[in-house]
């Protein structure tokens, strides 16, 4: 009935039988376990930057849709991406917490380490909650996209059908272009703006010109709180994170420090990839240290991500993850495949039409098996991190226990 | 799912059956024979001209919707015998000729018609508020049908496809406009009626007020309040969501059913927040923000929380579950669970995050109210998720629980811990109830209010304990014996408190003051009572009479000392300067003992009382006796003036003044004593 209760015990379980043995962790084993720790880190992290060849594929997936499948920022990325955090997460803890004398982390520099890498956690919490909100609104998008594409899969293709896609797709953009900046700084912008399409404001019949109409959710539907902001939260979350030096480098702020900055990498990620409640700036905010090793293919990725980012900032963009990227530049061409439109249909057009539709239908599909899982990867990280804060702060009271002055 | 009703795959290649289309209908004039007013429609309609129908139809100037849809459906009948008479001809492509089937003309008008009406509509007329007129309502609707059935028939119908796709193309037109305009209609509706409903009740409010001004007639006002309450969600008229489940089925079965859900889905979502907002106050509220807040701040947020989400179990969410049913029926939830599920994992999250803010013991019984509201409100919630989200949603509210039931745990071996620590080591002046006792009886009893959900929190959630004292706590409760622990830190930190005065007939005071203190604390409140039981209170009864003696003994047994025969008499003589020794040496004890004990405090009335008369019952007689027996050796006047200060009834009226706290009572003795 509680599993997660009685992991935790467990795992307190084991502490407390090898505490008694914490003498004789020689120092020799502990940096074994680092380097150990830092290898993975970096396998894990080239993975993701390069992922290694596909298995050839069957007849039923073209070639482009498996190369993006992989790509940096699609959906099934991400959901790598949270896979190698949650492994990230549970070799830390083990190696922060198991088999260590708990007043060793009470004890300075953890006095203030530990502390601050607490209060990342919390904010990672609140990125956690967006992100699986953002999510929510690209489900929004995929159904709007899903109409669309319902109906330019029609044949005959007529009017009716290119205008009812038309309408959708133009919900669809605007969503797009405008979920970040105005919904959330002037909320109601967006609605007024989608709302003036309406047949009743305009006075002239939108309908007919296929106008978006559906109106967008507004920011209150999804924010996480009143002056709330990703950027502000990532950038609070990198202000103390410095490497340790010195005698700290080689001991247990490292891996606190690897850590602190996988968390933080892997939030900047989400909040880039999907809709986000402000995020200006966020390219700025995330000083990864290029000259460490485990580092590496993490700057790489980061670099990739932030060349991107600053491309889409201006525009004004709902995230930068691969198959919204894609559904925007489909939507876009396939707006001016209907606005070009006469029936009967041009041969031509109607045949380059349907490839972009069927690569619409096919990121649809993909969201459709992917996003949910995502959303629910999201929240088992949010889960994760919320018992690990309480593992951390339990061992922490254990330790004021030992060393609490008899009185 | 139905977007993929109209779409027939045997039909997709469109470009070649358009060409074909026009060849047929060019190249296959017998057919003509067929009806002769009937030309092919296809043809006709794209050549459309207004003044061709007047001609061409004379007297039938003034049809209407609702003169053609006879006809209309007539035709889709046999349009849709046709069909299946020739279901099977469409794998012999070959005879082309025999599965031909004419549309007549009147077809082109009633699209024609409706594509009036709705421009009409467009036109933005104030005057037609279409759905307003039931006539309008059901003669837009039926006609709206009737296109959806023939683009159905049409597009399914081999035939149709191939000889008159520019028809298609025309109804496809017409049925797309009719479904915007039913979209839009669809997502004003379902914003309007609801601002409607909340200046009505605004207005309501208003009018009752003023009713219970002028009538003075409360009762039925407060009736027909809470009868309003009542309806009030989502607050949509009977009529209004009829109409916006025609709409939707009307879209639906057009083939348009996801642009209605979407619309809907956005439309419920905003009016959701909106009302949270508006009837409960309720904002989203970050983690972090949590963190940071004050107490005070967090204090206030967390029965706005706690109202929120009881009203969403209670009211918000089955209304939005309802109303989903009934403008979508067979929809199983899952428009409902896409408008309520985020929001339903952001309360949780705050649940979380008020168990994560930095402990202090104010915070537990705020943290039990979540606790409580979770435990209690979210069964009905979750009844109305469909089974999988639920046992998602489940497991959510069990990890906020065992965050909550951990944190109230903590805060109560944060108590036993601050007990333990309490190490101050000035006496509380006076012997008087120590603070650290006060704090945390009111603290204990307070606590006890929630002596139910708590013994659940220890039961449930207590993780080392019960690994560590697993037989203990099935004798009794946890949360009991977590009670009788802290008790009995209590009583160790008092007692070693007590050694803190020198004088031990203080010390007793002391701890007679706290534990008669206790005592009542617990008599006072039944489920403090229950948890401690008969026994325990006996016990420290019997504790208390203990200390009693003592200071009895301590304080007054010197004093009954000197009022002993002893050393009075030397061969049945009284020894006179002896005589006056002891009455000089009682006084002054007395007036001593009078003196420091009047600073004394004892707060507890009864406590008091008792023993002022255990005292003055040991001590009256006793000097009665005395002076009977002594008194009269003295010599009546200056001698008995100078030796016995104290009349027995001046002695009874001093004990009278013990345990007052007073700090300026060094000469109340002599002061009482000339009054």
């Amino acid at each position: 009935m509680r599993p997660a209760q009685d992991n935790q015990g467990s795992f307190l379980g084991r502490i407390s039988i090898r505490r008694n043995q914490f003498t004789d962790v020689n120092t020799e084993q502990e940096q074994e376990d680092l380097e150990l720790f830092q290898k993975h880190i970096a396998d894990r992290f080239t993975e993701l930057l390069s992922p290694p060849p596909q298995p050839p594929s069957d007849e039923t997936d073209s070639v482009a849709s498996v190369a993006a499948t992989e790509q940096i920022m699609s959906v099934t990325w991400l959901r790598k991406l949270m896979d190698v955090f949650l492994c990230c997460e549970a070799e830390f803890k083990a190696i922060l917490l198991m088999g260590r004398d708990p007043t060793q982390i009470s004890k300075p520099p953890f006095d203030r380490l530990v502390p601050e890498m607490l209060d990342r956690s919390i904010k990672a919490l609140d990125i956690c909650t967006a992100v699986v909100n953002g999510i929510d609104s690209v489900r929004h998008y995929q159904r709007l996209a899903e109409i669309a594409v319902a109906a330019l899969e029609q044949r005959p293709l007529g009017d009716g059908n290119v205008r009812r896609a038309k309408r959708a797709l133009a919900n669809l953009l605007i969503a797009l272009s405008l979920e970040d900046k105005e919904n959330v700084t002037g909320g109601n912008k967006a609605i007024e703006r989608s709302w003036s399409f309406g047949r009743r404001g305009g006075g002239s019949s939108a309908a007919s010109k296929g106008g978006a109409t559906i109106g967008q959710l507004k920011s209150s539907s999804w924010a996480v709180g009143r002056n709330w902001s990703a950027a502000k939260q990532i950038h609070a979350m990198t202000t103390n994170l410095t490497p340790p030096r010195g005698n700290e480098a080689a001991g247990l702020p490292l891996p606190m420090f690897i850590m602190s900055t996988v968390t933080v990498f892997v939030m900047w990620v989400l909040t880039a990839a999907v809709p986000c409640q402000e995020r200006a700036g966020l390219a700025n905010h995330l000083p990864v240290p290029k000259h460490l090793n485990w580092a590496q293919s993490l700057v790489g990725i980061h670099e990739k991500i932030g060349d991107e980012w600053k491309k889409k900032e201006k525009k004004g963009s709902a995230g930068l993850m691969e198959e919204m990227t894609r559904m925007e530049k489909l939507g876009h061409s396939l707006i001016e495949f209907a606005d070009g439109f006469h029936y009967p249909a041009e041969k031509e057009a109607a045949e380059s039409a349907a490839a972009q539709v069927a690569e619409m239908a096919e990121i649809c599909r993909r969201m459709e098996e992917e996003l949910v899982p995502l959303q629910q990867q999201i929240r088992e990280v949010f889960h994760r991190i919320v018992r690990s804060r309480a593992e951390i702060l339990e061992v922490l009271e254990q330790a004021g226990k030992l060393s609490a002055p008899v009185v | 799912m139905e977007k993929n009703d109209d779409k027939d795959p045997d039909h997709n290649d469109q470009s070649k059956g358009e060409e074909k289309g026009d060849v047929v209908s060019n190249t296959h004039p017998p057919d003509e024979s067929d009806g002769k007013e009937n030309v092919d429609v296809g043809n006709a309609e794209t050549e459309q001209d207004p003044g061709d129908n007047v001609d061409s139809q004379g007297e039938e100037i003034q049809q209407t919707l609702e003169s053609l849809s006879e006809e209309l459906d007539q035709l889709l009948s046999s349009l849709s015998l046709h069909k299946e008479e020739h279901k099977d001809d469409t794998e012999e492509k070959g005879e082309a000729d025999a599965d031909y089937f004419q549309i007549p003309q009147f077809v082109g008008k009633f699209l024609d018609l409706l594509e009036d009406k709705l421009s009409k509509y467009d036109s933005g007329d104030p005057k037609t508020v279409w759905y307003q007129d039931q006539e309008e309502v059901s003669s837009l609707l039926e006609a709206v049908d009737r296109v959806s059935k023939l683009m159905g028939l049409l597009l399914n119908t081999k035939s149709c496809l191939d000889h008159h796709e520019p028809l298609i193309n025309h109804a496809g037109s017409i049925q797309q406009r009719a479904m915007a305009f039913l979209e839009d209609e669809f997502r004003l509706l379902l914003e309007e009626s609801v601002i409607k409903e909340t200046t009505l009740a605004t207005d309501d409010q208003q009018d009752h007020q003023n009713d219970a001004v002028v009538s003075q007639d409360q009762d039925q006002v407060t009736v027909q309040e809470s009868g309003d309450q009542e309806i009030e969600y989502p607050g949509y008229s009977e009529e209004m969501v009829v109409l916006l489940r025609k709409i939707a089925e009307k879209m639906k079965a057009g083939g348009y059913g996801w642009e209605c859900r979407e619309v809907y889905l956005v439309g419920r979502r905003n009016i959701l927040m909106r009302t949270l907002k508006h009837d409960c106050e309720f904002e989203k509220v970050s983690i972090d923000e949590v963190q940071k807040m004050s107490w005070g701040e967090l204090e206030r947020e967390i029965p706005i929380w706690t109202k929120t989400f009881k009203d969403c179990s209670s009211r918000f969410f089955p209304g939005e579950l309802k109303l989903a049913e009934k403008i979508f029926p067979g929809d199983d939830g899952s428009l409902f669970c896409i408008i309520t599920h985020g929001l339903t994992i952001q309360f949780l999250g705050f649940a979380e995050a008020v168990a994560m803010t930095k402990r202090s013991t104010e915070k537990l019984f705020k943290i039990l109210d979540i606790y409580e509201t979770l435990r209690d409100s979210f069964p009905s919630m979750e009844e109305l998720f469909p089974e999988d989200l639920r046992s998602e949603l489940r497991n959510e509210v069990t990890s906020a629980r065992s965050r909550l039931g951990e944190t109230a745990i903590h805060i109560f071996s944060d108590l036993e811990n601050s007990i333990k620590s309490d190490s101050s080591k000035t006496p509380v002046p006076g012997g008087a109830v120590h603070p650290l006792t006060r704090y945390t009886m009111n603290y204990l009893k307070y606590s006890c209010e929630y002596k139910d959900t708590l013994e659940q929190v220890f039961k449930s959630h207590s993780k080392m304990e019960q690994e560590e004292e697993g037989t203990n706590s099935s004798a009794c409760s946890a949360f009991a014996s977590q009670l009788m622990r802290i008790m009995d830190l209590l009583d160790g930190n008092m007692e070693a408190k007590s050694k803190l005065y020198k004088d031990i007939p203080l010390s007793c005071i002391f701890m007679m003051n706290n534990g008669r203190y206790i005592v009542q604390k617990i008599k006072g409140s039944a489920e403090i009572h229950e948890v401690m039981g008969d026994t325990w209170c006996r016990k420290r009864s019997s504790e208390l009479r203990n200390y009693h003696k003592s200071y009895q003994r301590e304080t007054w047994g010197k004093l009954l000392g000197f009022l002993g025969h002893e050393g009075l008499m030397h061969n049945g003589k009284i020894v006179k300067p002896n005589l006056k020794e002891r009455f000089k040496s009682f006084n002054a004890t007395f007036d001593e003992i009078h003196k420091t004990q009047t600073t004394w405090v004892i707060n507890d009335e009864q406590l008091q009382s008792e023993l002022r008369v255990s005292i003055t019952a040991v001590m009256i007689p006793a000097y009665r006796a005395f002076m009977a027996r002594f008194g009269q050796y003295l010599d009546p006047g200056r001698q008995t003036e100078k030796y016995v200060k104290y009349q027995p009834e001046d002695i009874e009226d001093l004990i009278d003044e013990l345990f007052e706290g007073n700090t300026s009572s060094s000469s109340a003795a002599t002061a009482k004593r000339r009054t």
